[in-house]
């Protein structure tokens, strides 16, 4: 028990039945008519509270808004319906993801564009840095302190030559 | 009297601000040291000043002095005294001061530092921190003093939200606040640097990159302490909503996260120093748009306690600042020439350059949907919501990216990587990852999304935990017993080992974060008293109702009886209250928090029969996210433990070879 390899792989394995332990509840139990409430509650704004939406809000109207989503499932409406029917009385705004449609559908484009981009930064910045030649030390020694990088080797070396080297293998260090 | 000596100690600390910007710029350009003193001294004095109108402004409150606008809009007779400290920040004009003071605080330590270490920095530093301080004053003492008076006194004070009412409310946002306003110390050192002309000198990594971390550490204890008080009261049962104003708190701390990892590479290997230099500006500009939708941004919210022009304001002083900060970096970009080389693309620099456009490419996303509202509204006359299922769907899959590169960045050597070298690190962190994955597929319930996640997550212990395990027997070879070495291990390389730990107190959050997002269980249960309900294996009884009727607010308890299994935890009492004065309700969640899973029951109606609609979740695994925090400190503070200087004295000398007469 002593040895960190052994602490290590215990520690691995406990937690990885906490994980399991954690996520034992499927909520199979739950009826599907109150899951459906639930999920349609959480895409569903409240017009009156600010950035909250209805399963969130505990604004009266909110409360009657939840009431009506439950009627209308119980009533045998789908999702998209009942949604149509709260966009009709309070505008598009009411729902709380942007329709994939329209002006909406900018929402959605544009996320993936940023990513792309900054891919492309990331190959070009590495092409670009890969391709400039460092200053010479010695042009700018006179004013730069050293990096943490250039003291370690040069601390090292110093070391090794006395034959002082005490330092853990580690990935960090130049050898 | 007194209130107006504080009003008078606004005016000068206004002057003493404008005093240090000239004096300080003025005192480099005619190469003045007295000047540049003097414009220090002038920065400091502002402390004392700022203090002396905060305590009149709590004199005023203390004594209810509601001819003070300022109180008479935010406490009443009836609020406690103690509240007096959330007063103080409740309002506009309140919160003003309460950033400016916090930060002409933190300026003075830090002008303090950097006057020493980096003397040629220094001037310019202050100049830039005097000029926030400036402005944050202009408006107080120009638009909304907190210590003004009102013509005709009223007999009582409006009183404070009730929403505030809460003890989360005395630490979370002056938190927040202060960790927006800090972000304000590494810009002007960066900035400071680049002015000096030392910007490609490493100088000022070392300072930028202390209270960069200093700065980080703050808006990370924010963004926790406010969601554990929207989990602990705003009674839906979750902790996060992607709103505007979490999303602006979240922007400068993913550009943060950002800075104190690219900081790294310009303090090791003597390059980025351009880009940490666009970080920082990225990073002041996000913390300033925090700044600006809390103080009545655009954006409807669920923070929207203070509604005002003001933020416009804040918006305007956000362009100056953005604009002058680019026409600086282009101005001295020669300045800033790369040091080192980078030799490969495979290599730590590299997995760094991806790490921070990863956190920008999530910062400007998270700004597109929080923005999108008012762009709708301009671009096409119809005003589109963007929540919480848009920003889920485009961050996640950001952020659990990030997680892969936790794993995987701190294992890559810097400077050069060969693929064979990198699998040979991952072999264990993969394995590892392998088993989970497989775990989960066989026993655990089947959610793909969750089960790659806490596979990342898996991955990246088992990396940290090979590094902590070499380094150990490493060491220990050398004959340190175990718990030795591993402590040594610990204070060898700080700011690797720091990290570590705030690493693992990341996987913590994300493990809470997955756990509660995936596997959540929601009921909405209607319940008389006497009804008996299960969930899981929690089985509750609802025992009844008690009234309670206060001056400012309506409470009603419900009583519960809670097994699990067939062990009883106790009697859950959640509540809901409400304030006719307001129109405002709030709820108190009942929570019964293992490591394993929290049991939550709130109330969201009454009804006169006595029966109630309660809402009954199952959280796994939220603990983890508040028990994160403390590990997140201690690591911070390892990371910034200042590392013994390699200097001849701690060289050990063999002593055959020490010159004589030493």
């Amino acid at each position: 028990m002593k040895n960190p390899k052994t602490i290590l792989t215990v520690a691995l394995a406990a937690l990885a039945i906490l994980a399991l332990a954690c996520t034992s509840n499927t909520g199979d139990d739950i009826p599907e008519i109150e899951r459906k409430t639930h999920s349609l509650n959480k895409a569903i704004m409240c017009p009156v509270c600010p950035g909250e939406s209805i399963d969130q809000s505990q604004n009266p109207l909110a409360v009657s808004m939840r009431g009506i989503v439950a009627e209308k499932l119980a009533d045998g409406w789908t999702g998209d319906q009942i949604k149509d029917f709260f966009v009709e009385r309070y505008g598009p705004s009411v729902l709380l993801e942007p329709p994939r449609e329209g002006i909406g559908l900018a929402a959605w484009v544009l996320p993936p564009v940023a990513v792309v981009v900054a891919i492309f930064a990331v190959f070009v910045g590495l092409r670009w840095m890969r391709r400039t030649t460092a200053i010479p030390s010695a042009v700018t020694s006179e004013n730069t302190v050293m990096t943490l990088d250039e003291q370690e080797s040069y601390f090292r070396r110093i070391e090794v030559a006395l034959d002082l080297d005490d330092t853990p293998d580690g990935p960090s260090l130049p050898s | 009297m007194i209130v107006e000596s504080g009003q008078l100690a606004l005016v000068l600390a206004l002057l003493a601000t404008g005093y240090a910007v000239v004096a300080s710029v003025m005192g480099v350009a005619r190469r003045s040291p007295e000047l540049v003193m003097s414009g220090r001294y002038g920065f400091y004095s502002t402390v004392i000043l700022l203090l002396v109108a905060t305590a009149a402004l709590v004199y005023a409150f203390v004594t209810n002095d509601f001819s003070v606008r300022y109180v008479a809009e935010n406490s009443s007779l009836a609020m406690p005294k103690a509240y007096t400290w959330v007063a103080l920040y409740a309002g506009n004009a309140g919160s003003m001061l309460f950033l400016a003071i916090i930060f002409s605080a933190f300026a003075l330590v830090a002008v303090g530092t950097i006057r020493k270490r980096l003397p040629y920095t220094a001037p310019y530093a202050t100049a830039i921190m005097a000029m926030v301080l400036l402005f944050l004053l202009a408006v107080m003492v120009f638009l909304a003093n907190p210590l003004s008076r009102l013509d005709v006194v009223p007999l009582d004070g409006q009183g404070i939200n009730p929403l505030l009412v809460h003890f989360g409310m005395f630490i979370h946002p002056p938190v927040q606040m202060t960790g927006l306003i800090v972000v304000a110390i590494p810009f002007s050192i960066a900035m400071g640097a680049l002015l000096a002309g030392k910007g490609g000198n490493d100088e000022w990594v070392d300072l930028g990159r202390t209270w960069g971390m200093i700065a980080w550490l703050i808006l990370t204890l924010g963004l926790l302490l406010g969601s554990w008080w929207a989990y602990t009261i705003l009674g839906w049962g979750g902790y996060w909503a992607w709103d505007p104003v979490e999303n602006s708190a979240l922007m400068p701390w993913l550009a943060m996260t950002a800075f104190v990892h690219s900081i790294m590479v310009q303090k090791r290997r003597g390059m980025f120093r351009m880009w940490n230099m666009v970080i920082i500006i990225i990073g002041f500009t996000l913390a300033q748009l925090g700044m600006f939708i809390n103080r009545g941004g655009p954006v409807p919210s669920v923070h929207s306690f203070a509604q005002s022009a003001m933020g416009w304001i804040f918006l305007g002083f956000m362009a100056f600042t953005l604009v002058a900060s680019i026409a600086v970096f282009v101005w001295k970009v020669d300045t800033l020439k790369s040091r080192g080389r980078l030799e490969s693309m495979l290599s730590r620099e590299s997995a760094f350059l991806a790490q921070n456009l990863a956190f920008l490419a999530g910062a400007f996303v998270t700004l597109w949907g929080t923005v999108f509202p008012i762009f709708s509204e301009t671009a096409s006359d119809v005003t589109i919501t963007v929540g919480q299922p848009f920003f889920n769907l485009v961050n996640g899959p950001l952020l659990l990216f990030i997680v892969f590169l936790m794993g995987v960045g701190p294992l890559l050597p810097w400077r050069r990587a060969t693929i064979g070298s990198l699998i040979r690190a991952l072999r264990i962190p993969l394995a590892a990852a392998g088993v989970i994955g497989l775990i989960f597929m066989i026993v655990g319930p089947r959610q793909p999304v969750a089960t790659v996640a806490f596979m990342t997550c898996a991955m990246v212990l088992a990396g940290i935990g090979q590094e902590w395990v070499r380094g150990t027997q490493s060491r220990h070879r050398k004959g340190e017993n175990y718990a030795k070495a591993f402590m040594m291990l610990l204070s060898a390389n700080r700011p690797r080992y720091g990290g570590y730990v705030v690493h693992i107190s990341i996987i913590m959050l994300a493990a809470g974060a997955i756990g509660s997002s995936f596997y959540s269980v929601q009921r909405d249960l209607v319940m008389s008293p006497g009804d008996t309900e299960t969930i899981g294996e929690y089985t509750f009884t609802y025992t009844g109702t008690t009234h309670q009727s206060h001056p400012d607010r309506e409470e009603d308890y419900a009583q519960f009886e809670v097994y699990s299994g067939d062990t009883y935890l106790g009697e859950m009492e959640p509540f809901r209250a409400v304030y006719p004065d307001f129109r405002v309700a709030s709820t108190r969640g009942a929570i019964h928090s293992t490591p394993i899973e929290d049991f939550y029951i709130v109330p969201s109606e009454f009804t006169d029969g006595g029966q109630a609609v309660f809402r009954v979740l199952i959280n796994p695994m939220v603990w983890w996210m508040w028990a994160s925090g403390p590990i997140m400190i201690l690591g911070t503070l390892l990371a910034l433990a200042p590392r013994r200087e390699p200097s001849p004295a701690t060289l050990r000398v063999p002593a055959g070879m020490r010159p004589a007469g030493v």
